[in-house]
């Protein structure tokens, strides 16, 4: 290989490289705005098919979770508070899930929703299924807890994909369930930071 | 390797689906088919996506096939191929939002496959347009083809279920949805289409 082979090659990587990061730069540019906008939407629909009986859901604080940064929500129906939205990360088998928790002003259960996640296709992503979220209606704190039997008092974990399910129940749903009790009920509302052993 | 000059494009085309197929016959591309293909819907929009991704990635590489140095061929292939992706998946998340939910996880899994390289070193940095077009037609379809098959295989026998809707009341093996089990799918509906084709290729012998 002589000296403008080298260059010869040299030249064409950058060139191809040059011309395809800007190909991305220009699509990204384009499609960003209109991808955040989709997910903002995607949040406040969200929000309103897990509490569809609330007039105003308002942002009440943020917190973490795994590292994560986490929103929590009241819902208010009538300048009277109806429940809770919370938002928090169960770390399950391949991916950390994000998952919004509808509460009631009783802290049971009433919805949760799985926004997105990383789990194995066709065993993990089962916790996106009706069957599966059904299950979480009405349990309180000390019912969030995966049995492989069959079970309606608590929750019966997808059969191959019991890491998934205990992610979101036992991690997810459990700690942003118990970070709500403690802020709301016993802090009197506010952003305190939640620590997260 | 198939001689662009003597061969049409039906053949080409046809070439990617039986006599090429990518996982019965080349045996390409197995892990992620595996991963995906323990239910109908998963196989189907996988297939969808290597199709559209293959066709895009030959075109373009038989386009520029002329000013690529061979020394690093393999560096911009893999641009292509990864730039199509992102820009697929950008473009699928910004105007069709629901479709993306579904489908974002397979398109972003796509850089990763050696079929979709393999293609475009073997066939199209040789060949002009028009037959990598073909090419890469009868390529996505054959794999949209054997994923159809597997996932369809899989649900059903696994699960009891088909696109998700409950066909029988029980999961008759349970195995056939977890990776081992790919596996199996994988081994018998290879060598069912093998002695298909077998079977066929000595018919079309002896009746001449």
């Amino acid at each position: 290989m002589t000296g403008r082979d080298i260059l010869k090659i040299t030249v064409t990587l950058v060139v191809f490289y040059v011309i395809g990061g800007f190909i991305l730069a220009f699509v990204y540019a384009k499609a960003s705005p209109m991808i955040y906008r989709n997910n903002e939407e995607a949040e406040k629909r969200a929000l309103k098919g897990l509490m569809p009986q609330a007039e105003d859901i308002s942002k009440l604080g943020d917190w973490s979770i795994h590292d994560k940064h986490a929103k929590y929500f009241i819902a208010k129906k009538g300048g009277e508070t109806v429940g809770y939205i919370i938002q928090s990360f169960g770390k399950g088998y391949s991916s950390y899930i994000n998952t919004f928790i509808a509460v009631d002003k009783d802290f049971k259960v009433q919805k949760i929703n799985i926004l997105s996640h990383g789990e194995t296709p066709g065993l993990g992503d089962e916790i996106e299924a009706d069957s599966f979220r059904n299950q979480f209606r009405d349990k309180d704190l000390e019912h969030l807890k995966v049995l492989k039997t069959e079970t309606k008092e608590y929750i019966q974990a997808i059969s191959g994909a019991t890491i998934s399910s205990r992610a979101v129940t036992e991690d997810a749903v459990k700690n942003g369930v118990a970070f709500l009790i403690k802020t709301v009920k016993e802090g009197g509302g506010g952003d305190v930071k939640h620590e997260h052993n | 390797m198939s001689n662009t000059s003597t061969t049409s494009l039906k053949e080409l085309f046809l070439n990617g689906i039986i006599k090429e197929n990518t996982i019965f016959k080349l045996a390409l591309s197995l892990c992620p088919s595996i991963a995906v293909t323990n239910n109908l819907k998963n196989g189907v929009f996988m297939g969808l996506a290597v199709l559209f991704v293959q066709f895009m990635v030959n075109i373009t590489i038989s386009l520029i096939r002329k000013v690529i140095h061979p020394k690093v061929r393999l560096p911009i292939f893999m641009l292509v191929i990864s730039g199509w992706v992102t820009v697929t998946s950008m473009v699928m998340a910004a105007f069709v939002p629901d479709v993306y939910a579904k489908v974002g996880l397979y398109i972003q899994l796509i850089v990763a496959f050696a079929s979709i390289l393999a293609r475009a070193e073997m066939f199209a940095s040789k060949s002009s347009v028009l037959p990598s077009m073909a090419d890469g037609l009868g390529m996505g379809v054959g794999f949209l083809f054997a994923l159809t098959v597997i996932s369809f295989f899989r649900e059903l026998v696994g699960k009891g279920s088909l696109w998700g809707m409950q066909i029988v009341d029980t999961k008759p093996l349970l195995i056939m949805i977890l990776p081992a089990g790919g596996f199996f799918a994988v081994g018998i509906l290879m060598a069912a289409f093998n002695w298909i084709d077998s079977r066929y290729r000595k018919g079309a012998a002896s009746s001449r």
